[in-house]
């Protein structure tokens, strides 16, 4: 995938630009708000990495004048305004996701994965979600693994459904917080590994192939992949 | 110093011009008062005057028509030569308009030809004299004058108006005097003030003004700039505290990182070793992002005050979700986690009370003894929003109940497990923020934190 990743600082921006790239991505990259435009209106990128404070045109305007011209790429905006307002205001310009600094790197590669998977994930009408032999009803509410039913609590029906839909890509704990539970806070402990376990006896108890990995250092993949 | 005098300049004019101001209005009222006295007792003795006169002339009338006119000239003769009252004046005038008998020589034309009540000037020897008369038409012709010389309501008039003048100069003498003295105390009991808020805003934060606890209006003022004294100290040393334990904190696990690392350069360490040895150092750095944003994070909802226009949400479901996604932990634990929770709105942001209520929760359950209930209570006692988190686990000491609050704070026998010592600097910095106030207090055992917080305002 085409990635364009405008950041002035030259630390960071070849940081992610190798991290990116080790991924299996083309990588292009911008230092300041004009260039990382013009790039983005005239080059086709999958997904384009942005910094919210930058020199020229600030993080947000770039932003604004793509959506403006009607250009949907996914953006992940990078700042260090953590603030609620101000992720709220950076949604409102756009953006498909916010990553406050600083982060770890697999952080943010789980967020671009989930980004360029949003692009062709399963639509909103589809009603049934299958990884291997692991198959979840969103009509019924059904989850069913080999053809045993599995009884799941409406939260862990969510949370199975949320990594269904990231199938085989790494979601990151904050990632699940978000998406699942909706809530932007900072867990003390780590909260979701119990909810992981949990979800993990009830479908993968009994199997000799586990689907839920845990992804050390970074978070969890449900997957047939080892 | 120039602007301190022009500053004590100003409180002197002010309190001049006040005391100015009671003086005037006292003078005034003390005029007013005399002025009326004077009028109400100068009307007594004219009255008086008046009805002497009249009795005096219906009785020489009455005797005019027992025994004539003769009878009468013979008696005002008698009475001017030997005067029962000195001030008593009588006069004759026949029906010709001659003098038959009394006082005078002669009577001015205007008064001789006048009926009824007159007043005119007498030439005395001490001077001017105003007479009061009346004069009486008698049948068959002729007029009687009888009068009398109002020489004792002209003392009292004359004593009034010298008594009103020495009266009106002590006064004002009195009214300089009191504006003087009140310009002076103000002056001093402000200059202490204008030098000791000049020292503290020159860096002497210890001082104090002091107090008498008069309650009066300077006593007030100086506690309430006291007060806000305390406060600014008291938030000087929570940064300076909060600098010295992030210094502590912060460079503790980055010098143990730098050692790691430096470790691993110089040592040859088995290529097995070196990855857990990477993990470790990363997961070292990734502990230090954590607090690092938990700081950040903390100094913005500091900075934070409630507003008006915050939005209203429900923190029922917050807080049952947050039950929600600790019950596994407790479970695990082998701990009950009993919540109980009652609708209640709020004015704010649902994401801090969210980790409000976790932070609250996670300590709960990080310190309840297993097998016990952490009870989760949120409910409305009709002046508050409460939030209640107890649990039976060792508790925290009095004497510690307030220090837990404070940044890294963290109790000797929890040192060694995990958490940033900021969960709790975070609950309160989220309950000050919504105008709230969080307490810990004894659960008997254990520890119960109770979170106040006020009402959704009407906006």
């Amino acid at each position: 995938m085409r990635i364009l990743i405008v950041e002035d600082d030259p630390h960071t921006s070849t940081f992610i630009a190798k991290g990116l790239t080790e991924d299996g991505h083309t990588v292009d990259q911008a230092d300041n708000g004009r260039d990382g435009l013009f790039l983005a209106t005239t080059e086709a990128y999958d997904a384009i990495v942005l910094d919210r404070m930058l020199p020229a045109v600030d993080g947000l305007t770039v932003l604004r004048t793509l959506r403006g011209s009607g250009n949907a790429v996914p953006v992940l905006v990078l700042t260090a305004l953590g603030d609620v307002d101000h992720r709220v205001e950076g949604l409102r310009a756009g953006a498909d996701d916010y990553l406050v600094k600083p982060f770890a790197y697999a952080e943010l590669s789980a967020r671009i994965d989930s980004l360029l998977r949003r692009r062709h994930a399963p639509s909103a009408e589809t009603t049934e979600l299958r990884v291997g032999d692991l198959e979840l009803n969103l009509l019924t509410r059904e989850a069913r693994r080999a053809g045993r039913t599995i009884e799941l609590q409406p939260r862990e029906f969510r949370l199975l459904e949320y990594l269904m839909r990231q199938a085989e890509r790494v979601v990151t704990r904050t990632m699940l917080l978000e998406a699942v539970w909706d809530y932007h806070f900072d867990p003390q402990t780590n909260v979701i590994d119990v909810h992981i376990s949990r979800l993990r006896q009830k479908i993968d108890r009994h199997h000799p192939k586990p689907l839920l990995h845990t992804v050390r250092g970074a978070g969890y993949r449900l997957g047939v992949r080892e | 110093m120039n602007r301190i005098s022009r500053a004590l300049n100003a409180a002197r004019s002010t309190s001049a011009r006040l005391a100015l101001a009671i003086g005037g209005l006292f003078l005034m009222s003390y005029l007013l008062l005399g002025a009326g006295l004077y009028v109400a007792v100068s009307a007594i003795f004219a009255q008086d005057l008046h009805e002497v006169i009249r009795l005096d002339s219906a009785d020489l009338v009455e005797m005019y028509k027992e025994s004539g006119l003769s009878a009468m000239r013979t008696e005002i003769a008698e009475r001017t030569a030997a005067p029962e009252d000195d001030n008593a004046v009588y006069e004759l005038i026949g029906p010709k308009g001659e003098l038959l008998a009394g006082q005078f020589a002669s009577l001015p034309e205007a008064v001789r030809k006048s009926d009824g009540w007159v007043e005119f000037d007498e030439n005395t020897e001490g001077g001017v004299v105003k007479v009061v008369a009346k004069m009486q038409a008698l049948k068959g012709g002729g007029v009687l004058l009888t009068g009398r010389r109002s020489r004792n309501q002209e003392r009292f008039e004359a004593l009034v108006r010298r008594t009103s003048l020495f009266a009106l100069l002590a006064a004002a003498g009195l009214g300089g005097l009191i504006g003087w003295i009140t310009a002076r105390l103000v002056a001093r009991r402000l200059e202490s003030t204008y030098d000791i808020t000049r020292r503290v805003g020159a860096g002497e934060l210890a001082l104090r003004i002091p107090e008498d606890d008069s309650d009066d209006s300077f006593d007030r003022l100086a506690k309430r700039i006291n007060a806000m004294l305390d406060r600014i100290q008291e938030l000087l040393d929570g940064v300076r505290h909060a600098t010295d334990h992030i210094a502590h904190d912060l460079r503790t696990p980055l010098t143990r990182l730098r050692n790691r690392l430096e470790e691993m350069r110089s040592r040859d360490v088995p290529a097995d070793q070196f990855a857990a040895e990477l993990d470790a150092a990363t997961a070292e750095t990734d502990q230090l992002l954590a607090t690092f944003g938990a700081l950040l994070r903390l100094t913005r909802i500091e900075a934070q005050t409630a507003r008006a226009d915050d939005p209203e949400f429900a923190l029922e479901p917050v807080v049952q979700d947050a039950a929600e996604l600790y019950a596994p932990i407790a479970s695990e634990r082998g701990i009950v986690l009993d919540a109980q929770t009652t609708p209640c709105r709020l004015r704010g942001d649902a994401d801090q009370l969210f980790q409000l209520v976790a932070n609250l929760l996670d300590n709960a359950l990080k310190y309840a003894a297993q097998g016990t209930r952490v009870t989760l209570r949120l409910y409305d006692d009709g002046d508050a929003v409460l939030l209640v988190v107890g649990d039976h686990g060792a508790g925290v000491p009095q004497a510690d109940r307030e220090r837990v609050f404070d940044r890294f704070i963290r109790l000797e026998e929890h040192r060694g497990s995990a958490g940033s010592g900021l969960g709790l600097s975070l609950v309160r910095a989220i309950a000050h923020r919504h105008g709230g106030t969080v307490t810990l207090e004894d659960n008997d055992p254990g520890l119960r934190a109770v979170v106040r917080l006020p009402h959704a305002l009407p906006s």
